[in-house]
């Protein structure tokens, strides 16, 4: 069967593009609920989890079972930002901000100063700058995806083994996190957190500017991302999923490819991470919970891990049902044994996700009208 | 004489048993040189010491007079090889012209493909390509339900796309019809010339088609090197390989 | 000194007993199965349940969690594993799929709890299962304090490794199942029937899995997610131990047990944790076909 974009093909991805946008944005106009837009923006911002996932999966046949990672990273850089704009940081008596839970930890004795009061909270002296936060939210994940992958990468470490190795990382750091109890507060994660500033204008969670702040940053990256994968080195890309070896015959560094786009899909993750803290005041563990890594791949997987939009409308859907039945303990439960069952068809039966239904969908309609038009002539 | 390829002494040790041993031969640029021997007799790891996908324990390769020897397999593509395997090695889930288009980007870096358009150039010696593997109605079909022929001439056409100066041919009709080895046969004869061949092969008559000079090997080394019909008259040949029948 | 050998012993021990059940499905399947935890939370649901109703003990709980989960790990095979052969890594996401399936089908008592019912035993709480006193109380034997239930577990692991032993390499059923590790249509082409053996492999990988349960609910907790903490653990020994190798499954429990229990004391448990998984992503970067793998299937 013809995969491949025909003019139809392609102006139906458009659409869908457009239409989404347009849906949207246009959100807020149609409600004047701030909470209900709040919840939105949080989806969107697993929308875009989804999205990295597909890119990374779907892309490049790199199968990350640790997104959570990059995004837990990306979210605890800024949330700690925000920690210091908060009221009680500022008000433990001493000159610069101090967050609560160091007050707690400390030994007794302990002067209230940033840079001692429990050890290494020194670390936390340059995240009184806002900016500073906002570009370790994309930096630090950034970093670490690039060590780790041209570790994996260039160690040649293929399939299940990439998959495992990611998933050991995201638990590995989820402990280290919370055993740095005096400078994550652990479990509790990091709460009671400031509202981000820009130009003197404070982004309160629950107000339009935030949600058009999120939906807006969720439009630009999947556009960007959409161009990124439409490139050459998005073709090329695709080829060293297929077939490495061949790939690498042919004069590409598949190991740089892979790499490049790792950390793209990790720094997506991480902004969407610093997104989440804005919208949803917290930044937490359990945002590196097995679970949560996992269920982005269930969004992807039937969204269609090959289709960014698809992963993105994959995870609204899914999340957007389980809001709904939350209401409910039965029901919430039901749900998830509903999408166990529904992961377990797709993985057996759709491969391609939703969007390969609508893909194919398209294309037997394109065939029809084809064969309507040639039985006129 | 301009040498393609000087192989000189290679040799590859795995664990005591030499695969390749003590291997010397020279190919002149445009020669098309098939090499022969039975089954174990080292001739797909001499391929794969060539491309870079096994390093050698001793001895050098040089390609056009600079040293290869140890490279990884990207940096000998782009030098000038191309390697063609035994199973046809496309990119099963992308359409034909986007295998071409991977094939002819003549960056390799990420940063230097983020781009969408193909230079005139490139679209030239794809549309050559095209005509020569006679892909044209194809172009859109997903690589993966070619038949297996149309798969081996996409797999060629990448290799002349990429623009590779010294083709590796790892027994390029297995699995053909008596047709498609003809126009495998027609094919590679309009690139002699253009580009070095080295090709490996079991089929005799195909051999017969295409051969120029024969490089025998068994057991690693090299047993013999001429024109057909010196070799098939070869004694040691005979009784390694060809048995007293001769090629036919 | 020899509290900490000790103590790391035990916990080398149920790592052992659940890396055991998924080495042989994963060596003799190439099948990852994320749902393995699952398994294991049934053999103790198993434990619970027929505490509770059948008022049997520890003794004869261990033999009917065995058949229960290797029952279920039997359906798996052949209703989901079967169609994804050869395909590892949509095997990992299906039987990850499963073993929510199975956490919630315990969570909602089987759906009994939409009709108001509610099932002793089940549902989202702790349960627990007793242990036998004469198990459960320490003893002294030449000065050292012997706590005979973790003896017991590792007693009872040793005998089942040795029992798996036996079977993988002195019965004509276990030379089979190697053959298929191996190369699986060589195997085939020999006459052996690669669809039945592979499937009692798994149910026979599953049981163990559910001995483990048996074992972990005398001195954990019993809730539905028990299960998704131990299947991590238990593919790491796995993987690093090497596909395949029962001898590597063993060393690797060992020798990830006993780092763990070395810096739980040196540090603290968590940490103790958090440097197992350090030292497994650099044994798979550095050797991924684990410490005695064989490249197969």
């Amino acid at each position: 069967m013809d995969k491949t974009e025909s003019k139809f093909a392609q102006k139906l991805d458009w659409s869908v593009y457009i239409l989404f946008f347009i849906v949207v944005l246009g959100l807020p106009l149609l409600t004047d609920d701030v909470f209900w837009l709040n919840r939105i923006s949080k989806y969107l911002v697993y929308g875009m989890l989804g999205l990295a996932i597909a890119l990374s999966w779907g892309y490049a046949g790199i199968l990350n079972l640790g997104q959570g990672l990059f995004f837990g990273l990306g979210a605890y850089m800024f949330a700690m930002s925000l920690k210091l704009k908060s009221y009680t940081s500022l008000q433990q008596g001493s000159a610069e901000p101090v967050p609560d839970f160091m007050v707690w930890n400390a030994e007794p004795g302990t002067p209230t100063e940033l840079c001692c009061i429990v050890p290494g909270s020194w670390l936390w002296i340059p995240f009184q700058s806002q900016t500073f936060g906002m570009f370790m939210s994309i930096l630090l994940p950034v970093f670490i995806a690039f060590i780790v992958a041209s570790a994996i990468f260039r160690l040649r470490v293929s399939g299940v083994y990439v998959a495992i190795i990611t998933l050991a990382l995201v638990l590995l750091v989820r402990l280290l996190i919370i055993d740095a109890q005096p400078l994550t507060n652990g479990f509790n994660g990091l709460t009671d957190l400031g509202w981000l500033t820009l130009k003197g204008f404070e982004f309160d969670p629950y107000m339009v500017a935030t949600y058009y702040l999120v939906a807006i940053s969720c439009c630009i990256v999947m556009l960007l991302t959409r161009w990124l994968v439409s490139t050459r080195a998005g073709l090329i890309l695709q080829s060293t999923r297929d077939d490495p070896n061949r790939s690498r015959y042919l004069g590409y560094d598949v190991a740089s490819y892979q790499i490049f786009f790792f950390v793209v899909s990790a720094a997506i993750a991480g902004f969407s991470g610093m997104l989440y803290v804005i919208a949803a005041e917290f930044a937490s563990p359990t945002f590196l919970d097995i679970t949560f890594s996992i269920s982005m791949v269930v969004w992807a997987a039937v969204g269609g891990r090959s289709s960014l939009i698809g992963a993105v409308i994959g995870a609204l859907l899914i999340n957007s049902i389980e809001a709904a039945v939350s209401e409910s303990e039965i029901f919430k439960e039901a749900w998830k044994l509903i999408i166990g069952v529904i992961f377990i068809l797709v993985v057996l039966l759709l491969p391609r996700g939703i969007a390969g239904v609508a893909r194919d969908f398209a294309g037997w309609l394109e065939s029809k009208s084809l064969k309507a038009k040639n039985s006129e002539d | 004489m301009n040498y393609a390829i000087t192989i000189d002494g290679l040799t590859v040790n795995f664990g005591g048993f030499k695969a390749v041993d003590d291997f010397t031969t020279t190919v002149i640029d445009g020669e098309l040189r098939v090499i022969l021997g039975p089954n174990g007799a080292g001739k797909t790891t001499l391929m794969d010491l060539i491309s870079g996908k096994t390093t050698a324990s001793s001895g050098s390769v040089q390609l056009f007079g600079k040293a290869i020897t140890g490279e990884s397999e990207h940096k000998i593509a782009r030098y000038g090889i191309g390697r063609k395997f035994q199973i046809p090695s496309i990119f099963r889930d992308l359409s034909v012209i986007q295998n071409l288009e991977v094939a002819a980007s003549k960056e390799p870096s990420v940063f230097k493909n983020l781009k969408f358009s193909i230079s005139s150039n490139e679209t030239d010696k794809i549309k050559q390509v095209i005509e020569l593997t006679e892909l044209g109605p194809f172009l859109k079909k997903t690589a993966g339900d070619l038949s297996h022929g149309q798969m081996q001439w996409l797999e060629l056409g990448m290799l002349i796309t990429q623009g590779a100066k010294v083709l590796l041919l790892d027994e390029p009709t297995a699995g053909m019809t008596r047709q498609e080895t003809e126009k495998t046969a027609e094919i590679i004869n309009q690139l002699k010339g253009n580009h070095t061949i080295l090709v490996v092969e079991h089929d005799m008559a195909f051999v017969r088609d295409i051969a120029e000079k024969i490089t025998v090997m068994h057991l690693g080394k090299l047993l013999a090197e001429g024109p057909i019909d010196k070799i098939e008259k070869n004694e040691a040949v005979r009784e390694a390989y060809l048995g007293s029948g001769g090629i036919h | 000194m020899s509290n900490i050998f000790f103590i790391g012993l035990s916990l080398s021990s149920i790592l052992l007993l659940i890396a055991l059940g998924l080495s042989i499905t994963y060596g003799a399947m190439g099948v990852i199965n994320m749902a393995h935890g699952e398994l294991v939370m049934i053999g103790a649901y198993t434990a619970v349940l027929s505490g509770i109703y059948l008022n049997l003990n520890l003794f004869f709980a261990l033999p009917l969690a065995f058949l229960v989960s290797a029952a279920v790990g039997l359906l798996m095979e052949r209703i989901i594993i079967r169609r994804l052969y050869g395909r590892i890594i949509d095997t990992l996401l299906a039987t990850w799929g499963v073993a929510i399936l199975l956490q919630q089908l315990i969570r909602l008592e089987f759906g009994l709890t939409f009709f108001g019912i509610n099932i002793k035993g089940l549902g989202p709480g702790l349960q627990k299962m007793e242990v036998p006193l004469f198990l459960s109380e320490n003893f002294d034997v030449l000065g050292v304090t012997v706590q005979p239930y973790r003896s017991f577990i590792i007693l009872l692991t040793i005998g089942l490794a040795l029992l798996t032993w036996y079977i993988m390499y002195r019965t004509s059923i276990g030379t089979q199942v190697r053959a298929i590790m191996r190369n699986p249509q060589m195997a085939a082409a020999c006459g052996i029937d690669v669809k039945k053996v592979s499937a009692w492999t798994f149910a026979y990988g599953s049981g163990l899995a559910g001995v483990a349960g048996v074992l972990l609910a005398g001195f954990k907790a019993v809730v539905p997610t028990m299960g998704s903490s131990v299947v991590v653990d238990g593919f790491l020994v796995v993987v690093v131990g090497g596909v395949g190798s029962l001898l590597g499954t063993l060393l690797s429990a060992v020798v990830l047990g006993q780092i763990n229990g070395f810096f739980a004391i040196l540090t603290n448990d968590i940490v103790a944790r958090a440097i197992v998984f350090g030292v497994v992503i650099l044994i798979i970067l550095l050797r991924p076909n684990g410490l005695f793998g064989f490249k197969s299937r």
